[in-house]
């Protein structure tokens, strides 16, 4: 009975897999040398470049090598890689990234939504053909890398179109997170004084419950509705229980800043640009 | 006796309730799919406006091969009259193995390969042949998530109720999905 139903598994899980993507790791900033191929001094130089790009233009550049391209083509890993890490600002999709598979001899050069009309297929082409091939030819990864980005920081900067990438500044996600934890906790000392007036503890588990309906209504989900429902009614009733017994306390913690690189913007590309192998 | 009304209130709210999420569930979803179709035509016709280039940069040095181009030309003009998504996606694939028999017939002429404009047009063309598969494969996804949506319990009531049927997902020949990968080394 068992192997039936091991056999079953696999017959399902299989075929969904195209081709088994397996990430090389997370983003070690916008150079991430999974194959080791560049020196600390050039990934620092090359790692500057690239900020400095983001920093006048808005746009982001990852240069990224890997171990092995698994069972995929470089095309088709690059988008995957791409789609992960979502290089590139969300809205715009400014996102490009050079992608160097040592062990396999393939380039490519994938360019975001955003910046197919700057960087084209054409230009990815001549830089992969004329600048990276050479120089990877005679083993000189740093030369090949650093050219590249040279060339297409070139061609993003010249672009009069540039500018505006920075012309909105990230205030989607950045200030109302911070708001909305301040929301959340004023709110929080506001039921905290409303429930404890009240000494039953019914009241809490109600909005629970109301607030979890509409938290699936929001989702389109009948499981995460319900999964709401149930987790915020038992908070809500704990919460108000706990408030009803003692006077509410007040006190606000601080916010942390973040370190390390910070990620990718959650732009997305669509196939564009030009691969080339040595 | 009042208990049992209020049960059976609560049992017919939650029962609504779950009709409107999982409807807009399904509604989004097979939006999802008719917009990313509409991302996958974007590419087909960016090929479409590619071909006469290509063409023109090699016919003077292949005007022998008549046959290749006229198939050519035939699969165009189809596309262009296409009308419905189906006949579209149909077309397109005509249109991608006569351009592929082109292609196959160019590496017979090696030296009009380091031309610089057939050269141009290749790059080109490979760029465009990738995100044709990108687009596809991403319809694909989002084809099989609104299938198994409408497929599954018991969500498949509601998707009979209101008539969300099955999508067809995009089939392309073995092979077809990567780029005719030309290589200038050769």
């Amino acid at each position: 009975m068992n192997k039936i139903l091991v056999t079953i598994v696999f017959a399902f899980v299989l075929p969904f897999s195209l081709f088994a993507y397996t990430s090389p790791g997370s983003p070690q900033g916008f150079v991430s040398d999974f194959a080791q191929i560049l020196t600390s001094t050039d990934k620092a130089t090359i790692e500057t470049k690239l900020q400095s790009l983001k920093s006048s233009t808005g746009a982001e550049v990852a240069v990224v090598t890997v171990l092995s391209l698994g069972d995929g083509t470089i095309e088709t890993y690059a988008v995957k890689l791409f789609e992960e890490w979502q290089i590139g600002n969300k809205e715009k999709d400014t996102g490009l990234l050079i992608l160097v598979a040592p062990k396999e001899r393939k380039a490519r050069i994938e360019v975001g939504y955003g910046l197919e009309g700057t960087v084209t297929d054409l230009q990815a082409g001549n830089i992969i053909q004329e600048i990276m091939i050479p120089a990877f030819k005679e083993g000189n990864y740093s030369a090949g890398l650093i050219g590249s980005v040279d060339a297409v920081s070139g061609i993003i900067g010249r672009d009069p179109g540039a500018q505006l990438y920075l012309e909105e500044p990230k205030k989607d996600w950045d200030i109302p997170l911070e708001a909305f934890f301040f929301l959340l906790i004023f709110f929080v000392n506001v039921f905290g004084h409303v429930l404890g007036k009240s000494k039953s503890w019914w009241l809490g588990g109600i909005l629970g419950a109301a607030a979890g309906g509409v938290i699936g209504l929001i989702f389109a989900s009948f499981v995460i509705g319900t999964i709401s429902v149930v987790v915020l009614t038992l908070l809500g009733l704990v919460f108000d229980f706990f408030v009803s017994r003692r006077p509410p306390g007040s006190g606000r913690g601080g916010s942390s800043g973040s370190g390390g690189f910070g990620g990718f913007g959650g732009g997305s590309s669509g196939g564009g640009g030009s691969s080339g192998s040595w | 006796m009042k208990k049992g009304w209020i049960i059976a209130l609560v049992i017919v709210v939650i029962v609504i309730l779950y009709g409107f999420t999982s409807y807009n569930g399904l509604v989004t979803m097979k939006e999802s799919t008719t917009a990313q179709w509409q991302q996958v035509e974007t590419q087909y016709q960016r090929r479409f406006d590619l071909i006469p280039n290509l063409v023109e940069s090699v016919k003077g040095a292949m005007a022998q091969e008549t046959a290749v181009f006229t198939a050519l030309a035939d699969a165009r003009t189809r596309y262009a009259g296409a009308q419905t998504a189906d006949e579209k996606a149909v077309a397109a694939g005509q249109v991608e193995s006569s351009l592929g028999r082109l292609l196959a017939v160019i590496e017979n002429y090696p030296t009009l390969k380091s031309v610089d404009a057939v050269r141009d047009f290749m790059t080109q063309l490979e760029g465009t042949e990738n995100r044709v598969a990108t687009e596809r494969g991403r319809y694909n996804e989002k084809v099989r998530d609104y299938n198994t949506a409408t497929k599954r319990f018991p969500r498949n009531i509601v998707a009979s109720l209101f008539g969300f049927g099955e999508l067809h997902y995009f089939e392309s020949a073995d092979g077809s999905e990567n780029a005719p990968q030309v290589d200038f080394t050769s």
